[in-house]
């Protein structure tokens, strides 16, 4: 077979690798969006995101006015969890604020509070709730539960020991928490912000860069060049590989300096699964790019790509925590890979060995994705 | 096998068809280009030129029928003739946003050009387009008519063996049109064959043959000078002197006259040259009472010619 020498493929990708980076330095918006907005968008979250409940705003109704009461009160509020925010003269008049939004709980002491606990015969506190946020009030009860239930043990461990009789033993767990000590939710959710924020500034790139290029006409003068839909494909990925790369690195050192995120296994083991990460991203970018006709439309298939990925990924919610029937379809969803691979790394020194099934995972879907993407594309040819 | 020889069609259409569903927008077109050969492709907006130009160049795959461009069959090895041909669309298609030589370097690379030879040949071509100079300037702010010569330096970078051009001179101003020609005909004169369409009839004539296109089927095809032998028979006369307005009347039903209108200060007729020629029209003009009369012969153009086919075609759908 004679005709003319197939053009190297090194040079094509070559060729448009060099394009695409031109065409996106050279867009100061697209540059903002990639790196910019990131890096602002992680510190805002990492300060906003905070599952830490405290200072809850709390009303405190003391129909009693005992010695009793006023210390309960004092001391229960001294712990940082629930904030003082005033007085009601009824537990009807505290219920009313919390529907006006005052406050999210309130104490109430019924009036014979230190005559019920003085004489035995127990006493009761009313707690009013606010249920709008779960975790806000799980919290918040948890808090005044134990406050009581220690109050209690104390009281009937005074009131033995005043009989001359000894106590039984006390039983306490002492927990001992690893990689995270202090319990910060920031160490935890900075990485799956940045991979929040990865998978949406990429896919979206991706998706709206090919669209472009089919809705100016350029594609089609692309087309008729001797370059393979794969090569077009993996040459127009590359500079956001690169550009990915950069970003992770500077959103880790952003994460170490603001919010004391340890960095205890090796990066460069986080960059390699960060750019099998971002040919999950880039990937499924282009295959949303293949199935619209436009710009709008690749705008849209963005949205409902990157939305429910980042909603089922495990970054907001538990995966546990999902119904059973949708859990295994968690296991199709790259953000919850490489959030699995970034705390591992990041947090507990994880390395190869503990994280090889995470690569691979993140490794066949971003294959399988490039391929669907480029099948799609060539029978698009006509 | 072998390269085509130098005898050999460069393209070879053999019942080329395209269907988009229940439309067929290329019905059974066949025909060859000779190697080194401008060959215009006319039509009017639908006819399907574009349609054909894709399946040539790999871009559509025909519904059936064959077709081979510089030796190779565009269904079976698309990717050898896409390296053989270039290709301007119909819409301006390089990057806007990016400098005239990135757009170059971009199109060079993906043909597999590389490294100085590359630099060299972008040089040379923006040279040859009257673009020297240019190579730092953002390509969406060149004039339109720079921006046609640009993309077709884009093109013809790898040396093709074929270049597509689809309506390149289309919104075009005049000049710039007369020297989007002249680089055609160089282009031409250098062996490159070239597959134009148009809709410019004044265009077609710098083609050393055109095909004519209606409703996806090709009409005619044949040199410029053989459609007007075939289509426009009539004799076209120019007729100058004095007092021609009122000798004029004489001549309308006169045996073998077709047609006579005034053009300018003279008149066009067409007449049936069996039966009468530029003699009999200078007496009859004379007997009139014309004075100083001169009748030339004149050619008929394109647009008789286009008017011509168009219009049998219709008639002939209208029959049945």
């Amino acid at each position: 077979m004679t005709g003319p020498v197939r053009p190297s493929a090194r040079v094509q990708l070559a060729a448009i690798f060099r394009k695409e980076v031109q065409q996106t330095v050279r867009d100061r918006r697209i540059m903002f969006m990639l790196v910019v907005a990131p890096l602002i968008q992680t510190v805002v979250f990492g300060f906003a995101v905070d599952f830490e409940v405290d200072r809850v705003p709390t009303l405190v109704v003391d129909a009693d006015r005992s010695a009793t009461s006023r210390e309960d009160a004092r001391r229960l509020l001294a712990d940082g969890t629930l904030l003082s925010v005033g007085e009601e003269s009824s537990a009807e008049a505290a219920s009313a604020a919390l529907d006006a939004g005052r406050a999210s709980a309130a104490l109430v002491f019924e009036r014979r509070a230190e005559a019920d606990r003085l004489s035995g015969r127990g006493q009761e506190v009313q707690v009013l709730l606010d249920g709008t946020d779960p975790n806000r009030t799980t919290v918040t009860s948890g808090a005044v539960s134990r406050f009581f239930s220690e109050l209690g043990e104390r009281l009937a461990r005074e009131r033995i020991e005043a009989s001359g009789q000894t106590p039984p033993a006390q039983l306490r767990p002492i927990p001992r928490v690893a990689f995270n000590p202090g319990l910060a939710t920031a160490p935890y959710m900075v990485p799956g912000i940045a991979a929040m924020l990865l998978v949406i500034v990429t896919t979206f790139t991706s998706a709206m860069g090919l669209a472009r290029e089919r809705e100016m006409g350029t594609l089609e003068q692309v087309l008729v060049t001797p370059i393979r839909p794969v090569h077009l494909l993996v040459g127009k990925m590359a500079p956001f590989v690169v550009i990915g790369l950069v970003v992770v690195t500077l959103l880790v050192g952003v994460g170490t300096w603001l919010f004391a995120i340890p960095i205890r296994g090796n990066l460069g083991l986080l960059l390699v699964g960060t750019l099998l990460y971002l040919l999950t991203t880039l990937g499924a970018g282009l295959l949303i790019s293949t199935v619209s006709a436009n710009q709008q439309q690749a705008f849209l298939g963005g949205f409902l790509f990157t939305i429910p990925a980042v909603l089922l990924s495990g970054l907001m919610t538990p995966i546990l925590a999902m119904p059973g029937w949708l859990r295994p379809l968690t296991l199709l969803n790259p953000i919850r890979w490489y959030a699995e691979i970034m705390r591992g790394v990041l947090l507990r020194g994880a390395g190869f060995a503990d994280l090889w099934l995470q690569f691979v995972v993140l490794l066949v879907i971003g294959v399988a994705i490039v391929a669907a993407a480029t099948l799609r594309f060539q029978r698009r040819l006509g | 096998m072998s390269a085509p020889g130098p005898g050999a069609p460069v393209i070879e259409a053999r019942g080329l068809t395209r269907r988009f569903g229940a439309f067929t927008a290329v019905d059974a077109v066949s025909f060859e280009v000779e190697r080194g050969e401008i060959f215009g492709y006319l039509g009017a907006n639908g006819a399907g030129k574009s349609t054909t130009i894709r399946m040539l160049n790999g871009l559509l795959a025909p519904t059936s029928g064959t077709a081979r461009v510089a030796g190779h069959d565009v269904a079976a090895d698309p990717d050898s003739v896409k390296a053989s041909i270039g290709y301007m669309s119909q819409k301006f298609s390089l990057y806007l946003d990016l400098p005239v030589m990135e757009n170059l370097l971009f199109f060079g690379g993906a043909y597999g050009l590389s490294g100085k030879a590359l630099r060299v040949r972008a040089g040379e071509l923006l040279e040859l387009t009257g673009l020297a100079g240019q190579d730092a300037a953002i390509t969406g702010s060149l004039p339109g008519g720079m921006r046609q010569r640009l993309a077709l330096a884009g093109a013809i970078l790898h040396r093709p063996e074929v270049v597509f051009l689809d309506e390149p001179t289309a919104g075009v101003d005049p000049v710039a049109r007369r020297a989007f020609w002249r680089l055609i005909r160089q282009l031409s004169s250098g062996g490159t064959t070239v597959f134009v369409t148009t809709h410019y009839l004044d265009e077609a004539e710098y083609c050393r043959r055109i095909g004519l296109m209606v409703d996806g089927r090709l009409v005619a095809l044949d040199s410029p000078a053989g459609l007007k032998r075939t289509w426009v028979p009539d004799r076209v006369l120019v007729a100058r002197g004095q007092g021609l307005a009122g000798a004029a009347a004489a001549l309308a039903g006169r045996d073998g006259v077709r047609s006579v209108q005034p053009f300018g200060a003279g008149l066009h007729l067409r007449v049936d040259p069996a039966r009468l020629d530029e003699a009999g029209v200078a007496r009859i003009l004379a007997a009139a009472g014309a004075r100083e009369v001169a009748v030339d012969r004149a050619e008929p153009s394109l647009e008789d010619v286009f008017l011509a086919v168009v219009g049998r075609e219709a008639r002939g759908e209208a029959a049945t």
